[in-house]
């Protein structure tokens, strides 16, 4: 073999390997941006919204624009001035715009809408001192998709049992409109248990005749797929447990016979001293442990108020909780 | 397409180890070990005693009523060495060591331990085996432990305790590292083409599972070496070349781990002498390669029959995210041998995403808690590591490698924090070499002209200048003197810039100058003195990095004001080669600006007994 020939197999080899080192991924730079962490801030375009007047409920959507000079955490917070609601839209970019800001009348924080003046506002959190406010009305509420059950805007008349047993409910018990979660009004249990200290204070039973049916309609019958929502009210006071049955006529009568139809529940109550103010409940249904037959014949919703006689004190203190939008969806929870 | 490299360095490991064994078989070994029938027992080891004493004074604990303001300690130490040679091509060795603190009585503060263990030997006269503790080093940028940074040429008088660190981290002077495993070497010799060839192959754990999360790690790898004969011999023309292979991984089926990284590393190197002539010789020489790593996930996949029902489990590691780059480092030395001048250029490229975790390591910690003073001040804040704590605190030192970029302080080292493996680096590196240790004058000169391939936080590129100038003056030979005088000499001057709007504009310079003198009074009893001068002023953006080499984030900008004094002086006395006492007065000073509430000095005593025997 020709040595020479070797060497400059050596060489060619030495240039292949030594030029494959130079060849890297190419990105534009590691890490976070230093203008945007560090970089002073300027706001380029004002802070606007598309429209001023914004009808949800035929399918309108409103946008907020602004520009910055380097990307940045954007906080929009939308409050209504009559309900006080509050839908928050939250982002890192240096465009606020269509893409990412626009509002379709959803809700952060209940109460839902109502048809009212909204104020909004764009804060930046690393910039605190930099502000900018905008107002949108809007001519109607969103469209929720599921199939209502009630939202107490109608009286319930014979539609709604209310078993004040042992006189323990307040009068306050009923519809009431001092602050729905939901359109101008909402269903409150209240009472104490002294009467007869039992833990039972008082139930409303929720015919499915308030929907003109004799069965509750449903999105879909599968458990794990159909989901019930609703909004609860607590006041955050101790020793109040809420608790949602859904009867199955059992006996195939078509109405709800108290100790013959069969009612199904969540497992755990809800604590009503967990949480201030309204909150939205969704569960699947596949939890209560009712069947896809059995959710064919739901023919009531039965609310039961609860005190926790143990923990009371003496004399029990009074418990109470609000329930509105009593809404079933199909394949997931609803998206407020 | 990506592995393809590193599946041919694999083939070719493989082929070449087939290859040699057959040659073996044919009688091709060359290595040996001493001949001496006789079975031997040794004992050797080192025994040390030192005893310090550090106080604190300065600004910053004026208000503070929680700081002792000086402490006392120190440690006797026995590592006895217990040697075996059973027989001629077997030796064993072990190292116990017993250590008791200062002011530790009766057995409280004393500990016994293990600090060494291995066995090695010949197997058929051709392969070498080691089992146990063994230090491996394959090139720069596949296992090395590179310097640690704040020196450049250390005053004899605060190598004592330098020298402490690097026994106690077995940091050696080939930059090796510490493992334990296996290891087999062989070697082979041929008549054409090839002159010799060295093959070297190991395994070893690196880490321990804890039988939930953390799985073992270990790394493998080996090298061969192989020498072309002389292709022209009016020019010498000759070729080295060698092949690298690291792979470092996470064993998933120990403990219950079900996570873990994949690191590997393949190389080649080449020495080409151009040029070999009585008075000067030129040799293009370099290493590129390619790395690789990711994390492994290990799945379970169930396997059911048509009814559905489980026949069996199969388990498979696979891939959750990978990354590769590839490195190239070539240059020309050229070495006038009359002048004993060397003198070497050459172009590096280190990928952004180069990961090697057997040659990043830092040596190090910079997250460690320190010895003297960790937290000082009314508010306890952590003291900044400075340069008295780079000199003598073993605490910040480790020999362990890291799966990902160790922390790094830009003032004393930003240029390559990570030594010649440093990733995200292309430029020019440079230096000229003269003469020898027990030469009149000792000089060396290297410097690097880099700046980043990726910038960080910006497309804006830092530019690193790095300056490092060294000489030693035997200043007994120009007096003809018979006891040694020696002053030694080191000045490093870096700084890093970057350009582009303000926010991302980056400015620091550090500058660190070594003085030292050695004078030797009588015979084998030296006075020595030393000082350690740095500053650093400017700005500059240090990353917090995640996973391996990913930038996470940047704290904030880095701000550097900051003056550093050590002197020291001390008397040294050897009673014979490898067994002496010194005794020293170190004095530290840190002024992290002007009129700064942090500021602090440190004083130290210190007498330190080192016994080889």
């Amino acid at each position: 073999m020709n040595k020479l020939n070797l060497l400059y197999g050596y060489i060619i080899l030495l240039l292949v390997l030594g030029t494959s080192g130079c060849k890297h991924e190419t990105e534009p730079f590691d890490g976070p941006s230093l203008v945007d962490r560090f970089g002073p801030f300027t706001a380029l375009t004002d802070f606007t919204v598309s429209q001023p007047t914004v009808d949800f409920a035929n399918g309108e959507e409103v946008f907020f624009s602004a520009s910055f000079n380097k990307n940045v955490n954007w906080i929009i917070e939308i409050t209504g001035s009559e309900s006080g609601s509050v839908k928050t839209i939250e982002g890192f970019s240096s465009d606020i715009n269509a893409t990412n800001a626009t509002w379709d009348g959803g809700t952060t924080k209940l109460p839902l809408f109502k048809n009212e003046v909204c104020n909004v506002v764009l804060t930046i959190p690393e910039e605190i001192e930099f502000m900018a406010t905008e107002t949108v009305e809007t001519l109607s509420g969103k469209q929720y998709e599921g199939t209502l059950f009630t939202d107490f805007e109608e009286e319930l008349g014979v539609d709604a049992f209310i078993g004040n047993f042992e006189f323990e409910f307040t009068p306050q018990t009923g519809r009431q409109s001092d602050f729905p979660a939901q359109g101008d009004s909402y269903l409150r249990l209240e009472g104490t248990d002294n009467v007869v200290p039992n833990f039972f204070v008082g139930l409303i039973d929720l015919k499915a005749s308030i929907t003109g049916n004799t069965y509750i309609q449903l999105p879909t019958t599968v458990p794990e797929d159909l989901y019930f929502n609703c909004f609860m009210f607590s006041d955050a006071g101790p020793h109040g447990l809420a608790i949602i049955d859904f009867i199955f006529d059992a006996n195939d009568t078509g109405a709800f016979e108290d100790g013959q139809d069969t009612g199904f529940r969540v497992m755990a109550d809800y604590n009503l001293a967990t949480w201030e103010g309204w909150r939205q409940i969704s569960h699947p249904m596949s939890e209560t442990g009712i069947t896809q037959e059995q959710l064919e014949k739901v023919v009531a919703i039965r609310l039961l108020l609860i005190s926790d006689k143990n923990a009371q004190p003496t004399p029990p203190l009074q418990v109470d909780f609000g329930i509105d939008y009593m809404i079933f969806t199909a394949g997931g929870p609803l998206e407020l | 397409m990506k592995n393809i490299f590193i599946k041919i360095c694999w083939l070719l490991v493989l082929a070449l180890c087939a290859g040699s064994n057959l040659l073996a078989q044919d009688g091709g070994s060359e290595a040996t070990i001493a001949d001496d029938e006789k079975s031997k027992i040794r004992f050797n080891g080192l025994g040390r005693t030192i005893l310090t004493q550090t106080s604190i004074a300065g600004d910053v604990i004026e208000a503070d009523t929680n700081t002792i303001d000086r402490l006392t300690d120190g440690e006797f130490l026995l590592d006895l060495a217990i040697n075996a040679t059973p027989n001629k091509n077997s030796e064993v060795q072990a190292i116990v060591r017993l250590r008791n603190e200062f002011g530790g009585f009766f057995g409280a503060g004393m500990s016994i331990e293990v600090r060494e263990l291995w066995a090695r030997g010949i197997i058929a006269d051709f392969v070498k085996y080691r089992v146990g503790d063994m230090d491996v080093v394959m090139s720069p940028y596949t296992l090395f432990s590179p310097d640690e940074e704040g020196f450049v040429n250390e005053p004899a008088v605060f190598q004592p305790l330098k020298k402490v660190i690097d026994y106690e981290q077995f940091y050696t002077d080939d930059n090796t590292r510490r493992l334990q495993g296996a290891k087999l070497d062989f070697g082979l010799n041929f008549g054409t083409i090839l002159e010799d060839l060295d093959v070297s192959t190991f395994i070893a754990k690196i880490r321990g599972t804890d039988f939930f999360t953390i799985p073992n790690r270990l790394v493998t790898g080996g090298e061969i070496n192989f020498s072309t004969v002389t292709f022209n011999d009016s020019l010498g023309l000759k070729a080295d070349f060698g092949l690298n292979l690291v792979h470092t991984f996470d064993d998933l089926q120990s403990g219950n781990a079900v996570a873990g990284i994949r690191n590997t590393v393949a190389t080649i190197e080449y020495d080409v002498t151009v040029l070999d002539k009585s008075n000067l010789s030129l040799h293009l020489s370099g290493e590129s390669g390619r790395s690789n790593v990711g994390r492994a996930e290990r799945q379970t996949t169930i396997i059911t029959d048509e009814a559905g029902e489980e026949i069996r489990r199969e388990e498979k590691n696979i891939m959750i995210s990978e990354e590769d780059d590839t490195f190239m480092d070539v240059g020309l030395t050229l070495h006038l041998k009359k002048q004993n001048l060397t003198v070497f250029a050459k172009y590096i490229d280190i990928g952004p995403d180069f990961f090697s975790t057997g040659a990043q390591s830092k040596r190090i910690e910079y997250g460690e808690d320190k010895t003297y003073y960790n937290r000082i001040g009314t508010d306890r804040n952590l003291r900044q590591a400075s340069l008295f704590d780079l000199s003598r605190d073993r605490a910040l030192y480790t020999f362990r490698t890291a799966d990902r970029l160790m922390a790094y302080d830009p003032r004393y080292s930003n240029t390559m924090p990570y030594g010649d493996a440093t990733p995200n680096r292309q430029g020019l590196k440079f230096g000229i070499h003269y003469g020898e240790d027990t030469d009149k004058i000792a000089a060396r000169v290297d410097g690097a002209f880099l700046t980043e391939i990726r910038g960080q936080g910006t497309v804006e590129l830092k530019n690193f200048n790095l300056i490092k100038a060294a000489a030693d003056f035997n200043l007994h030979q120009f007096l003809n003197w018979k006891n040694t005088v020696r002053a030694t000499l080191g000045v490093q001057i870096e700084t890093t810039k970057r350009g582009g709007l303000e926010v991302e504009q980056v400015d620091l310079t550090s500058n660190l100058i070594d003085l030292g003198l050695e004078v030797e009074l009588f015979p084998k009893f030296d006075i020595l003195l030393g000082a350690k001068l740095f500053t650093s002023e400017g700005n500059d953006y240090v990353p917090q990095l995640s996973g391996f080499n990913e930038v996470r984030d940047f704290p904030g900008r880095y701000i550097a004001d900051d003056q550093e004094t050590l002197l020291g002086l001390g008397i040294k006395y050897e009673f014979k080669k490898d067994i002496y006492m010194t005794l020293q007065y170190n004095s530290f000073n840190s002024e992290l600006g002007s009129d700064n509430p942090n500021n602090y000095n440190l004083q130290q005593f210190f007498v330190l007994y080192n016994m080889k025997f």
